[in-house]
């Protein structure tokens, strides 16, 4: 018994060094990685609400959303949405304007979909779709050409992954509407 | 209801969909060092799952109550010590070295138990018990709960439940195929394999089939949770 | 000159390369083989994360070769690598973001990754700083060299394209199955096969030699 502890000083004294390199590593980096984890959603909202400058996190219903901003003026909302795609989980940005009458744009934060297939959901084409539609009526996908307004054509071979994107906008914009309406900040 | 469903989707996905050896790549070198015959292959299965199970109930612990930022019991130790600050204390640097010594701890109870009650099957293992610890299966079913209890709020966080479904059924999916594998290699045996190729690079071709036919299994998860609204 | 027990720090350094070389010669390491090599930037950011781990834990090993108990050594080991492989995997987070999301848990995985625990056990708990250094130096440059023809073959497969940039044309269909799960597994199975078969000409031709 008194053999192992006298062997275990070595550990000990490993572990306390480690430890004190771990802490500095993680005082230097930890700014830094919280950094690029906010800036990836940050510096997409410009894109994703025309005209926004900059964006404010906020908590709403227990999720994820952001206001966008010009100065003090907000223009717009970003929410963080995520839901089941075809091979695993899809995580999307969806822009809406104030009123949440109309959606602004859509980012595909992650997916695993099949390479050259649910993969071309990130294409600035088929998300270019997005831009306009309203919010009055939830969105369909269309294997053709998209005939009626609330209509998204799919990628080609890859309709459950445009299904998922749209399942995602939908449910995600009816849960939160009418909190976001009601919290915006008005002029 | 919800929560039920919510756990067949986690082991449906962990066994099957998203298959340990066939799709994340993990716990590939006993897949291939020991499925020489199916005996062995089940009970190194058997040994992975006993381990995974240990190794994640012991991370979600550690992982909810410790390390994670605002953990409830270092939260408590920090206010005893200085009630003034509103610091988090967030221990999460220390992940990885505490999940390889609950991995090596587990490994190590696991041993003792087969030890004192299987001596036969014990005797079987030899040296492959303690290699079990370098089992990437193990580590991954730690990282991925981490992955869904550190610093996750709301109900996206996962609770002991979900984490150990993951953790079983992962060491399921890990059998299944490690089953699988001693199985097809037992009938290559009678097969004339071309010199280069054989061990383990016929093994490795043979993995690369199953690993294709386990992709039609995609969508299924998606398709069950539609069945199950 | 002092008295070197085991080969010396350039045998090392040669054998770690290509005649022991981690992948097609000890089978070690194949999760991350597998797992990254779908592009040329991960399967590269993958073996500077390996060395960098390797180098510094067969260093650290090595300086305190002395202290080593039997019984405790593996728990030391593996301290020492899992801080190292913390290390790395911080400092890609902090300056690769995008490069640390898309390798995403292969990066821990380092810890459990058999090609370090074996060098700390067969060379650096042996030998002195040095040998211990160009050992960590020529099995990572073996590592990379291995990740590096599996990535090759992958990527231009399946996506026709090399470090990112468009090597075959457009008409080219992309063979998607290599850049999935099973592409891996046959990749490096035929890869290997070939490792094997070069191996066994070089070795008969030495020996026609001998003999002739």
């Amino acid at each position: 018994m008194k053999n192992d502890i006298g062997q275990a000083w070595l550990v000990i004294v490993l572990s306390l060094l480690f430890g004190g390199a771990l802490a500095g590593v993680q005082a230097k980096l930890q700014g830094k990685i919280e950094e690029n984890r906010l800036a990836e959603t940050l510096s997409q909202i410009p894109r994703l609400v025309p005209g926004a400058q900059s964006g404010e996190a906020t908590v709403l219903a227990g999720r994820s959303v952001y206001r966008a901003m010009v100065g003090e003026r907000q223009v717009g909302w970003v929410l963080l949405a995520g839901g089941q795609g075809f091979a695993d989980r899809i995580d999307l940005l969806i822009g809406l304007d104030v009123g949440v009458k109309t959606l602004t744009g859509l980012y595909v934060l992650d997916q695993r979909e099949t390479p050259g297939l649910g993969n071309r959901i990130v294409e600035d084409a088929w998300r270019g779709q997005f831009v306009g539609k309203t919010t009055a009526a939830p969105l369909q996908v269309t294997k053709a050409e998209a005939a009626v307004q609330s209509e998204i054509r799919s990628v080609t071979g890859a309709t459950i992954s445009s299904e998922s994107v749209c399942d995602i906008v939908n449910s995600t914009v009816a849960d939160l509407r009418d909190e976001l309406a009601a919290e915006a900040i008005r002029e | 209801m919800e929560y039920l469903s919510s756990l067949i989707l986690i082991a449906v996905g962990a066994a099957i969909i998203n298959n340990f050896v066939l799709h994340y790549f993990v716990g590939v070198c006993p897949f291939i060092g020991v499925s020489r015959r199916v005996d062995m292959a089940f009970g190194m299965g058997c040994a992975v799952t006993f381990v995974i199970t240990i190794a994640a109930f012991l991370s979600w612990v550690f992982t909810a109550f410790v390390l994670q930022p605002g953990a409830p019991l270092t939260a408590w130790v920090w206010q005893t010590f200085s009630p003034a600050s509103d610091v988090t204390v967030d221990l999460s640097i220390l992940n990885y070295i505490v999940y390889i010594f609950v991995i090596a701890s587990s490994v190590q109870f696991v041993e003792m138990y087969l030890r004192k009650f299987f001596p036969p099957l014990y005797k079987s293992f030899g040296v492959y018990l303690p290699l079990i610890t370098t089992n990437c299966a193990i580590l991954f079913a730690c990282l991925m709960i981490m992955k869904y209890v550190s610093g996750v709020t709301g109900p996206e966080a996962w609770d002991l439940g979900k984490a150990l479904t993951l953790a079983i059924f992962g060491g399921v999916g890990f059998t299944i195929a490690i089953v699988m594998m001693a199985g097809i290699r037992e009938e290559l045996d009678h097969c004339d394999v071309p010199v280069p190729m054989r061990g383990a690079g016929i093994t490795l071709i043979v993995a690369g089939i199953l690993a294709m036919a386990f992709m039609g299994f995609t969508g299924v998860d998606r398709a069950l949770a539609n069945l199950m609204k | 000159m002092a008295q070197q027990d085991g080969p010396t720090p350039l045998e090392r350094f040669i054998n770690g390369i290509l005649p022991e070389n981690p992948v097609y010669r000890q089978l070690l390491g194949m999760c991350p083989t597998l797992a990254v090599t779908n592009g040329m930037k991960a399967a590269m950011t993958m073996s500077a994360a390996v060395a960098f781990v390797l180098i510094c834990a067969n260093i650290v090993t090595s300086l305190i070769r002395g202290l080593l108990k039997p019984h405790l050594r593996i728990l030391v080991f593996t301290l020492t690598i899992a801080t190292f492989v913390t290390i790395a995997d911080r400092f890609l987070a902090a300056y690769m973001y995008q490069m640390s999301k898309q390798l995403g848990p292969y990066v821990p995985l380092i810890i459990v990754n058999c090609i370090i625990i074996c060098r700390c056990e067969v060379c650096a708990s042996k030998q002195p700083v040095f040998t211990a250094a160009s050992d960590a130096v020529g099995q990572s440059l073996g590592f990379a060299l291995a990740l590096a023809s599996i990535a090759t073959v992958r990527e231009i497969l399946g996506s026709g394209t090399w470090f990112g940039l468009r090597v075959l044309p457009e008409m080219w269909p992309d063979w998607v199955i290599m850049v999935l799960p099973p592409g891996a597994f046959l990749t490096l199975g035929l890869l290997l096969g070939t490792a094997n078969w070069i191996g066994s000409l070089r070795a008969k031709g030495s020996q026609t030699s001998q003999e002739g």
